[in-house]
């Protein structure tokens, strides 16, 4: 008999308390481990967001795990760029030669040359990585994310005078009106908001709370609303001031609201004059009655919620709208109170022009400054070509990447210094949003390394002491584990009393820190110098002539901005709303289709100035004549086996207007020409459902 | 007329009102149960094997249209269509009112799947393959089903099965919420509940009585163990 490993109970499962990465959301999970292995992933019942809880993608991180096509050890480039060709080398080897490269930086006195690119970091990792940076010299470091609510902060900041993201009180409201905010498929928060939601529907005994969807495409979200307004796309701020308006001119406004907000309602009526039911109507192409009925039923339920996201945000006005929306919760007496919107305390402060300083970094990539440029993350996939970051990388002579499959990115780069996957990494996640209180969700390890990788932070403190000098005595911590630690400590406030050690695992075990010493946010206010919100009209890329097709892309429910595609679960997972699995699509509405002679599957070409992808179509009754929407996600040159050659990425299509620091990727017009009747489309079940609906009575 | 030989009537109640059709459970119950991973030209030959599928129905046209979605499962019927049909009783209804599949008795005549109404039973028609180390995420609780399998949604018995061998080494019965499917524990908008429909202070048992019950093709007399409760819609404002 050969007896089991210590620890190890053949049969018995362990569960492990652990935090979820695989979105900015922040959940917190249980990972069953049984023989040393993970088997499966569960949400934390004690975690505050979400409660047990879990979507489809964090159920896939166990395949981030186990994916067969995982560096399994750090790689030199032996071919040329991009050929995929490389020969393992050591670690020894591999952190050697990036440091030789910025010891050559140090002795050339041009510590500027070293960029990092990363995801938006929070907690421990972002203050190394900060610390990094500024010891070595450098200012070029960039946190870029392709679905960052950076608009969203700029919103609140111009409009409260601080950037905190709002937190949603869905479970209480009983009005619901949502401006693009897809919150149960990728809006800041959707597990969370996801269970509010069904809380809000059927967690009342008397009350069903009612949501209306503003947005041109039906989003998954937009599928369990009771109402949907089709709006033009880049109209729903003005939409939004049209709403204010009725509701002002009818006096349905919360007067104590308006008071206390340091507002007028006359002054603010003769500056909202302009948006008039009439002109309301003609520029978001919807009856009028129908916005009136909206406004009525918005003022006079109480509590009523406006909710803006990022079909709304990623328009060329997006900010200004955003603050539109949020006029409404004002005017309807929603701010701060139960059903209403609260400044959020997960991460009440971030990055609000991450945009500008991508395209700043790209300017230094293209002028020859930057020498060494550290990637973790993507961002060959997620940066649009549009704004030339991927021939501005190109002229940077040293790459390093630290992806744990081989990306877009490390594919392209000269060393790769792989990542642990998540489940082998320590590390403190903070929710972006979805949180009153603030907390730390903790993540350890649940099995030991499968192959020679190293954690990100870990090959940061090898370098660090490499380098010696400065830099060694910056970050002189033995671990990262040691730094999480000290930080985390820090965070709880335990007195001289406290056995760290013991607490330590105390707080494992549950997951984090759900308590912290850290001040919650005040209140939203408007602020006194803030003038009315007042979006300009929406701007496009391409002649509408040429291009007479407004583009969307969204985040696919599955694989959000990408992130999920290596994933086979997510591949064959049939996107809810098509039921397509493994592929892209092109949703279009039945009308415009038969006015193009394009069939359910058949292949079409998709044109933007920027430029053409061919992909199948789909003919999707939610969706208006004039809009064309292609999910985001797929389409990766690298990522694994599951990943690779899957449908086409929509970025390629999405071009910038004008000379704006601003990531409008909703902004762009787009031509559409059937090519053949063959797309290789594949759907999970009859394109109207396999069981008749009016034998199933739903 | 069926004879109750045990306490527990396992059933669940899938609250349309809730569900936003996010896959969530569709995800939850590959991870669970071992269920292959299909390429594109085996689900292209309507060859899926997801034990859990939501449908998705439109209904109008734009810009009055609305999506509505419907998560399948094996209803668990209490007058199975796929049981009398089966030649080596593979597909047999267990105590519990559980419509359970015994995969080493299966040799693949497929007629309990021809004969299902809710075509919730998915036949292996290829082996599959986990490859190293994917292979590692295989739970140890389930059997990995070969080619010419019939299989299907368990409720998840081993947990069952785990939560009974509890209670009983503590010498009572299984409590209200106890077990959970993987589909129902992972729900975000807690759509779908599973608890035992013989308990009437079940919860299970206390939503199946809304007015808004229904049950999938009641007209077939199957007696399914899945009660929906109908979506809203503005009639229900």
């Amino acid at each position: 008999l050969i007896p089991p490993d210590e620890g190890i109970t053949p049969g018995k499962g362990t569960y492990y308390a652990s935090s979820c990465n695989a979105c900015p959301a922040g959940c917190g999970i249980l990972v069953r481990v049984s023989e040393g292995r993970a088997k499966k992933i569960e949400g934390n019942p004690e975690h505050p967001i979400n409660r047990g809880k879990l979507c489809a993608r964090g159920q896939a991180v166990v395949q981030e795990l186990y994916h067969p096509d995982r560096v399994p050890h750090p790689l030199k480039r032996n071919g040329p760029r991009g050929s995929g060709a490389f020969t393992r080398i050591s670690w020894q080897e591999g952190i050697g030669l990036l440091t030789d490269r910025l010891k050559a930086l140090q002795r050339e006195q041009s510590t500027n040359g070293l960029a990092l690119l990363t995801p938006h970091l929070r907690g421990t990792l972002a203050e190394l990585t900060g610390r990094f940076m500024r010891t070595f010299g450098s200012t070029n470091h960039v946190s870029y994310e392709l679905l960052t609510p950076d608009l969203l902060r700029i919103a609140a900041r111009r409009s409260f005078g601080q950037p905190t993201l709002p937190y949603y009180d869905i479970a209480e409201t009983r009005y619901l009106l949502s401006f693009g905010a897809d919150f149960v498929d990728s809006h800041l928060s959707p597990v969370k908001y996801g269970s509010a939601f069904g809380e809000m529907r059927q967690g009342r005994d008397t009350v069903r709370g009612h949501f209306t969807y503003v947005g041109g495409r039906m989003s998954l979200t937009a599928a369990s609303a009771d109402r949907w307004m089709p709006a033009k796309p880049g109209s729903e701020g003005t939409l939004a001031l049209g709403i204010a308006r009725l509701i002002l001119a009818e006096s349905l406004y919360d007067s104590g609201a308006l008071a206390m907000n340091g507002l007028e309602a006359k002054k603010l009526l003769a500056a909202l004059d302009r948006y008039d039911l009439p002109r309301v109507a003609q520029l978001s192409g919807l009856p009028q009655g129908a916005i009136a009925e909206v406004a009525r039923e918005f003022a006079s339920t109480r509590p009523a919620l406006a909710l803006a996201g990022e079909m709304v945000a990623f328009q060329s006005n997006g900010p200004e709208s955003v603050r539109a929306v949020h006029l409404l919760n004002l005017l309807v007496g929603s701010l701060n109170r139960p059903g209403g919107i609260y400044p959020d305390a997960g991460s009440p402060s971030g990055p609000e022009n991450s945009f500008a300083e991508l395209i700043a970094l790209i300017e230094t990539m293209r002028g020859g400054h930057v020498k060494v440029a550290m990637i973790h993350g993507d961002p060959l996939y997620s940066v649009p070509p549009a704004t030339g970051f991927h021939d501005a990388l190109a002229k940077v002579p040293f790459i390093v990447s630290f992806s744990s499959l081989l990306d877009d990115t490390a594919l392209h780069a000269d060393l790769v210094l792989p990542d642990h996957a998540a489940l082998e990494s320590w590390g403190d996640v903070i929710p972006v949003a979805g949180t009153r209180e603030p907390l730390v969700g903790l993540m350890q390890p649940v099995v030991e390394p499968l192959f020679d990788t190293r954690q990100f932070p870990e090959v940061l403190l090898a370098t660090a002491h490499e380098l010696g000098g400065r830099m060694a005595a910056a970050l002189p911590d033995e671990s990262y584990l040691e730094l999480l630690k000290g930080a985390v400590r820090k965070q709880a406030g335990f007195g001289a009393g406290v056995d760290f050690e013991a607490a330590w695992v105390d707080l494992l075990q549950h997951g984090g820190l759900f308590k912290t010493k850290s001040v919650q946010p005040t209140g939203y206010r408007w602020s006194s110098d803030a003038p009315p919100p007042l979006p300009e009209d929406p701007d496009f890329a391409g002649d509408q002539k040429t291009y007479p097709f407004h583009l969307i892309a969204y985040p696919a429910t599955a694989f959000y901005d990408g992130r999920g595609a290596p994933y086979p679960w997510l591949q064959q997972l049939p996107d809810p709303m098509t039921t397509v699995v493994w592929g892209s699509w092109v949703e279009i509405n039945p009308e415009t289709a038969a006015e193009h002679g394009i069939g359910f599957g058949d292949l079409v070409e998709v044109s933007s100035p920027q430029g053409t992808l061919r992909l199948p179509a789909v003919v999707y009754p939610g969706i208006r004549p004039d809009m064309v929407a292609i999910p985001l996600g797929q389409g990766h040159r690298g990522m694994g086996r599951y990943a690779q050659g899957q449908g086409v990425n929509p970025l390629a299509l999405v071009a910038r207007q004008g000379t704006k620091q601003q990531p409008a990727w909703n902004a762009t017009r787009v031509r559409i020409t059937r090519i053949s009747g063959n797309g290789e489309l594949v759907t999970a079940g009859h394109p109207q459902g396999s069981l008749r609906s009016e034998l199933v009575e739903i | 007329m069926e004879t109750m030989t045990s306490q527990y009537r396992w059933g669940m109640v899938v609250d349309l009102d809730r569900c936003t059709g996010c896959g969530a459970c569709v995800v939850a119950c590959q991870a669970e149960n071992n269920v292959a991973i299909c390429g594109k030209k085996e689900i292209s030959e309507g060859r899926n094997m997801h034990w859990l599928r939501i449908e998705r129905f439109w209904v109008g046209q734009y810009p009055d249209v609305r999506a509505r979605f419907l998560p399948v499962l094996c209803q668990h019927c209490h007058d199975a269509p796929c049981e009398p049909v089966c030649p080596v009783y593979a597909s047999y209804h267990n105590p519990d009112g559980l419509n359970g599949q015994v995969y080493n008795r299966c040799v693949g005549t497929r007629y309990c799947g021809n004969n299902c109404p809710y075509a919730v039973r998915v036949f292996n028609f290829y082996n599959h393959e986990w490859p190293n180390p994917l292979d590692n995420q295989l739970s140890p609780d389930m059997t990995v089903r070969t080619r010419g399998v019939m299989e299907k949604c368990t409720f998840c018995i081993q947990r069952i099965r785990r939560a009974k061998e509890d209670a009983k080494s503590e010498n009572r019965t299984i409590r209200d919420g106890e077990i959970q499917p993987a589909c129902a524990q992972t729900c975000p908008t807690d759509a779908l509940v599973f608890g035992n429909m013989a308990d009437p202070r079940s919860r299970v048992a206390i939503l199946s009585r809304s007015p808004r019950r229904f049950r999938l093709l009641e007209h077939l007399g199957t007696h399914p163990s899945i009660c929906y409760l109908k979506g809203g819609g503005r009639e229900h404002v």
